[in-house]
């Protein structure tokens, strides 16, 4: 009897998921197949014509260019957040906490005006160039801002830290002494390191990826920043038929594709890797 | 028992807290919103400003005047010297988009507010849906101050409903030093020249809408096939675009990203004040016009005073002061000779057009179009 009563008390986080979460997702759902009645308005009768529309290279380009900018800010940062996470894991506790503090800083500042700092760093006369032309490495200004690169190092420098943290957990509880094991039973650091460490930090990997993809299909304001709007993202599309091309409908049918299209990304991958523990998630 | 009273109890707390988070959180943004654009009544902005339903109930004291509007569209000593004067008290609520303005307004059944100031196209829908009052000449004894440039236009053609407040032109402004050709329109943000240096801002329309000017088509053409053509030439104009965007555009020029710009009024103000070395252009093919203006809704609880304040507004020297605050382009013709020169248009400015509501499918296409010409900048 006691106990029967405690889940009374969950309610509300219920309550708040039910109508905070599922109910704009329904919603969304809904929007998508309602007519477009321009301005702001449009009107509850059944219509394709959302999903039609995205038939056209324009609006498909945009999911390309998406799903491009993901991949490659993901596997970017494996290549970077995987050897950065295990090297600070094998630091001395001191060490370890100070990289770790050096890592969270940044966090403290919003997102938005670190990537202002970037704006700074890599304009036309800003710090980058001036270095460089002092250096006398170029003569004129090296253009990066609003360039695809620009975009590329804005996204990898806003996950890198959801990369490093999911590797760091991984390789810190790992088992040592299975390495020591497969180097004591003949194999090379490289081959131990691949049958031994990769495969027992796998799951943190396999985490990092995730939460560097999906925030990566979703994340539009790096690129109209850094990419002075020129590397059209759904994001990016979405908003503008939100807000100035006023069509919700659309908007929400754009909105609900992307879902969909990340869920069916997530479960091909973890069907290909295998993996169902992910660390820290699910 | 202890242990379940215990744990309702922190839930309940929890809860608690939690509101009360959104109680001062809400309380705090509309106090900053209040200490920009005025002083003397922060309570009742505040009020006024989280909550349009919080200021009805408080309107119907005498000696109140709603002011309903955009956010810091006011330098304070405006405010407070018709408050000094008059002894209305003003109560400052404010808005972020025009539609939320109108659905208010019809809500309140054209009642809570006394002087609403908000842009052209809604508030030809105001009048139409009724619910904009015709002004009192007789109190307004400055309407002969406006300039007749800005007057009869779309949305009031006889005049009755409305006051200016500021005009917005789109313009474009480059760097002399940068730029091997001289700019006289539009067209010229094609030259060759230009590749990679121009900075343009981020309304669909409005790139459209020049796209289209300088083809000698109207800014709100309505024929599909023209609005293809017109995408691609944007198409062709991408090369040449460093970058699109809405806020702080102005920038591209001081930092060297962009040797020329194609700016909102206010920005343009902004960028010649840091350097006035660089050349503005009011384009020969036309001017994209958008004008700011009052107006007393139909039921205004205070229209008397509302009628008063605009008539302030267009004294010239409180003209001056609101224009070089807004930055936006003087449509009192009686302060053209005492407002900073770069808020005149001149005297031989080309005509203007308006941005208006076109068919769904014309603005489909133009929505593609600008899908289209954005990609094609990125390539």
């Amino acid at each position: 009897m006691k106990r029967d009563r405690w889940w009374l008390c969950i309610v509300p986080l219920y309550a708040f998921t039910l109508v905070f979460v599922l109910g704009p997702v329904l919603y969304m759902v809904a929007v998508s197949f309602a007519r477009n009645t321009g301005g702001y308005g449009f009107q509850w009768s059944f219509t394709l014509d959302n999903f039609r529309k995205m038939r056209d290279p324009v609006y498909l380009q945009c999911f390309q260019q998406s799903l491009l900018l993901a991949l490659s800010t993901t596997v970017l940062n494996v290549l970077i957040g995987y050897p950065f996470g295990y090297f600070m894991a094998r630091r001395s506790p001191r060490g370890k906490r100070l990289l770790l503090f050096l890592i969270m800083i940044p966090f403290w500042t919003s997102s938005l005006i670190r990537l202002y700092g970037w704006l700074i760093l890599l304009q036309a006369r800003g710090v980058l160039n001036r270095f460089l032309m002092w250096l006398g490495m170029i003569d004129t200004p090296l253009k990066i801002l609003y360039t695809y690169p620009a975009v590329l190092i804005g996204m990898v420098y806003g996950l890198f830290p959801f990369m490093v943290l999911a590797v760091y957990t991984s390789v810190e509880k790992m088992d040592w002494t299975l390495v020591e094991a497969a180097r004591d039973l003949g194999a090379s650091p490289l081959r131990a390191f691949l049958t031994v460490t990769l495969k027992l930090t796998l799951p943190g990997l396999m985490s990092g990826v995730i939460l560097t993809f999906v925030p990566s299909m979703g994340l539009f304001f790096i690129a109209d920043i850094l990419g002075g709007n020129k590397i059209v993202l759904v994001g990016s599309l979405i908003q503008d038929q939100m807000t100035r091309g006023s069509n919700q409908p659309f908007a929400a049918a754009l909105a609900l594709i992307l879902s969909v299209m990340t869920t069916l990304l997530l479960w091909l991958y973890r069907k290909v890797t295998g993996t169902s523990d992910l660390e820290g998630m699910f | 028992m202890k242990n379940r009273i215990l744990s309702l109890l922190l839930c309940a707390a929890a809860l608690v807290s939690l509101l009360a988070g959104c109680g001062s959180a809400g309380a705090g943004s509309a106090n900053s919103a209040a200490g920009s654009a005025e002083a003397s009544s922060a309570g009742n902005a505040a009020a006024g400003g989280s909550a349009g339903s919080g200021a009805a109930a408080e309107t119907q004291k005498p000696g109140q005047l709603v002011l309903y509007t955009w956010e810091d569209m006011f330098p304070r000593e405006v405010l407070e010297g018709f408050e000094q004067r008059t002894g209305t008290k003003i109560v400052y609520s404010n808005f972020d988009y025009d539609e939320t303005m109108l659905e208010k307004l019809a809500a309140a059944n054209g009642g809570d507010y006394d002087v609403i100031i908000a842009d052209d196209y809604i508030i030809e829908q105001a009048v139409a849906e009724g619910l904009v009052g015709a002004l009192d000449k007789s109190i307004l004894t400055n309407f002969g101050n406006i300039n007749p440039l800005y007057q009869g236009q779309f949305y009031d053609p006889e005049d009755l409903y409305t006051v200016p407040y500021g005009c917005g032109i789109p313009l474009i402004v480059y760097d002399p030093e940068q730029v091997d050709i001289e700019i006289s329109g539009y067209s010229d943000l094609w030259d060759p020249t230009l590749r990679d240096a121009v900075a343009i801002t981020a309304n669909y329309r409005v790139i459209n809408g020049i796209t289209l000017l300088s083809m000698g088509k109207s800014m709100n053409e309505e024929d599909l096939d023209v609005i293809a053509q017109a995408g691609e030439r944007l198409l062709e104009l991408a090369p040449n675009i460093r970058l699109i965007q809405d806020d702080n555009t102005q920038n591209a020029l001081l930092n060297g990203e962009a040797a020329a710009a194609f700016l909102y009024t206010s920005q343009v103000t902004q960028v010649m004040a840091e350097n006035p070395e660089l050349k503005v252009v009011y384009p020969r093919e036309g001017l994209g016009f958008g004008i700011m203006a009052g107006f007393v809704p139909v039921n205004a609880p205070n229209a008397k005073a509302a009628n008063e304040f605009l008539n302030y507004l267009l004294e010239p020297e409180v003209s001056k002061a609101c224009f070089e605050y807004i930055g936006y382009v003087n449509t009192n013709k009686a302060a053209d000779g005492i407002v900073d020169p770069a808020l005149v248009a001149p005297a031989d400015a080309p005509e203007g057009e308006f941005i208006m509501n076109v068919s769904e499918e014309a603005n489909d296409a133009y929505n593609r179009n600008w899908t289209a010409f954005k990609a094609a900048c990125g390539q």
